[in-house]
């Protein structure tokens, strides 16, 4: 028989997980649901999904490529495999904030486990990240880019990147539900970070005291994760699959601890 | 029958109220630069509430409004954690404290059913099987497949009685009795609750209705400014209660 104890129930670092396996449906549903809604809106739905990045690309291509012709061969390659996972990150998290600060009315009413909403945004944020892997594909196809054995690194990055961006999104919507105005500053960060961060251009054209200093960048590590073995045709550097993946699980458990330990304040606050 | 599967200790639940509206770092790095502290105002919902319900006892909840009634079923259905104190439950709750809660107006009312089952903890599966008796109760067989927007209001609240009762629940929460659907509608929904009162679960109800608490409970408790003002059979109570409302 299902017991309730408020006093006695397991640590909220425990339970939250509990609580999450046993309400899985759920968290498919909702995921489901948000694509659907997305995407029954327009007739185009998933097209749409291919056609911005490639669009994006073209352009951005036509712009800049020329520019880093000598450094950069197969630019619109090195370009997109970079703007997947920046899309992919802020977007989640984005997602994840709105939906906590915004359409979390549901946790005043009833009993769900409180990350449904976070579990659910990141699986939607995954499946417009493998959609969007096609438009990565059509260009490589189009360029006759060499495919390499390092190829079979991408699944694990995009493992760690999941991890991260779960965490991230936790962090963030626990912050985004206490201070109302944490997705506004965020997009205004991260807008500038995105120059910050090399997505549209080569790492070597920064000075080498900058591009010390964006080493900690933790887009930057995860993007070269991701496009080094696309890009280059190699593994990335040992010393930065490390790095990526203790950040992803310190990220991870962060967002996890914050968010559940404040979990039971969501009602109150939301 | 006799064991106890609703227990509350001292169940207080603070709200802080701020003063000043809008949290956001914007207000806090301001006030934090004017060195002025952000001044808060308790607020007791429940204050220091203790009482057990036994299994298949029928207890009605009534207060003016702002007692403190909707706040203390939300403690028991889980949607808050007190701030101090210790509710303790057994057995499944059905809340219907709102009905289909997280129902999305633009899909249709069969995808409805599997998200609001969600909602309440049903897997897929277990919603598969009940589809068929949950379309017949709340009458929607035409409508199945017509996203719910598309509903009347009676239609939507009818399909979320379907779906929350269901199955026999160990313990029901209903919130201000049944003004569900028409007549016929609500007729039938007291006699469903009615037959799970026969067959052993414990009802929680909240109503202004004094009738009805009458009829439905065997006990009543009192609400005043989140306390207990007073608990005990429901006739005692009832009595108490209207003639304090009448002078």
């Amino acid at each position: 028989m299902v017991e309730y104890d408020s006093a006695k129930s397991s640590p909220a670092i425990i339970d939250e997980f509990v609580q999450l396996i046993r309400y899985r449906d759920l968290v498919f549903l909702m995921t489901g649901n948000i694509l659907k809604n997305r995407y029954k809106r327009s007739m185009l739905g998933i097209f749409w999904m291919l056609l911005n990045p490639l669009l994006q690309t073209i352009v951005l291509t036509i712009a800049f490529g020329t520019m880093f012709k000598s450094s950069l061969s197969h630019y619109a390659i090195y370009l997109l495999s970079g703007l997947l996972v920046w899309n992919f990150i802020t977007q989640t998290t984005q997602y994840a904030m709105g939906t906590m600060a915004y359409g979390g009315g549901l946790l005043k009413k009833i009993y769900v486990p409180r990350a449904t909403y976070i579990v659910a945004a990141v699986g939607n944020g995954m499946v417009n990240f493998f959609i969007s892997i096609f438009s990565l594909i059509i260009i490589i196809i189009f360029l006759d880019h060499p495919l390499g054995a390092a190829w079979f690194f991408i699944p694990i990055s995009i493992l760690i990147l999941t991890i991260f961006t779960f965490g991230f999104s936790l962090l963030l919507s626990t912050a985004s539900v206490f201070f109302t105005d944490t997705l506004d500053i965020y997009q205004v960060l991260i807008q500038a970070l995105f120059f910050l961060t090399p997505i549209m251009y080569p790492l070597s054209i920064l000075s080498p005291e900058l591009s010390q200093f964006l080493a900690w960048n933790p887009f930057l590590i995860l993007i070269e994760m991701f496009r080094t073995p696309i890009y280059a045709n190699h593994l990335p550097d040992t010393s930065l699959i490390v790095n990526a993946v203790s950040l992803a699980f310190t990220t991870l458990l962060a967002g996890w601890i914050a968010f559940t330990s404040k979990a039971d304040q969501l009602a109150y606050r939301l | 029958m006799n064991t106890t599967v609703i227990q509350l200790d001292n169940v207080t639940v603070r709200f802080r109220i701020p003063h000043e509206k809008i949290p956001t770092f914007q207000e806090y790095a301001i006030r934090w630069l004017k060195r002025r502290s952000i001044s808060y105002t308790d607020f007791n919902a429940l204050n220091n509430i203790s009482f057990s319900i036994k299994q298949g006892e029928t207890v009605g909840i009534i207060g003016a409004n702002g007692a403190g009634k909707s706040t203390l079923l939300k403690v028991i259905a889980r949607v808050i954690r007190p701030t101090q104190g210790r509710v303790f439950l057994k057995g499944r709750v059905a809340p219907l404290l709102e009905l289909g809660a997280g129902f999305d107006y633009e899909m249709t009312g069969r995808e409805n059913i599997f998200l609001n089952g969600a909602v309440l903890g049903f897997s897929r599966r277990d919603m598969a099987n009940r589809l068929e008796r949950i379309v017949e109760f709340a009458g929607i067989e035409e409508f199945m497949d017509a996203p719910i927007r598309t509903y009347s209001s009676g239609m939507v609240a009818r399909l979320g009685f379907a779906i929350a009762t269901d199955v026999q629940p160990d313990v029901l929460i209903i919130d201000e009795i049944l003004s569900v659907g028409d007549t016929d509608f609500q007729k039938k929904s007291a006699a469903r609750i009615l037959h799970y009162h026969k067959n052993g679960s414990t009802i929680l109800v909240v109503s202004h209705n004094p009738d009805s608490i009458r009829n439905l409970c065997s006990r009543a408790m009192w609400l005043a400014q989140g306390s207990i003002k007073m608990a005990g059979p429901v006739d005692v109570i009832m009595d108490q209660y209207s003639q304090d409302s009448m002078s």
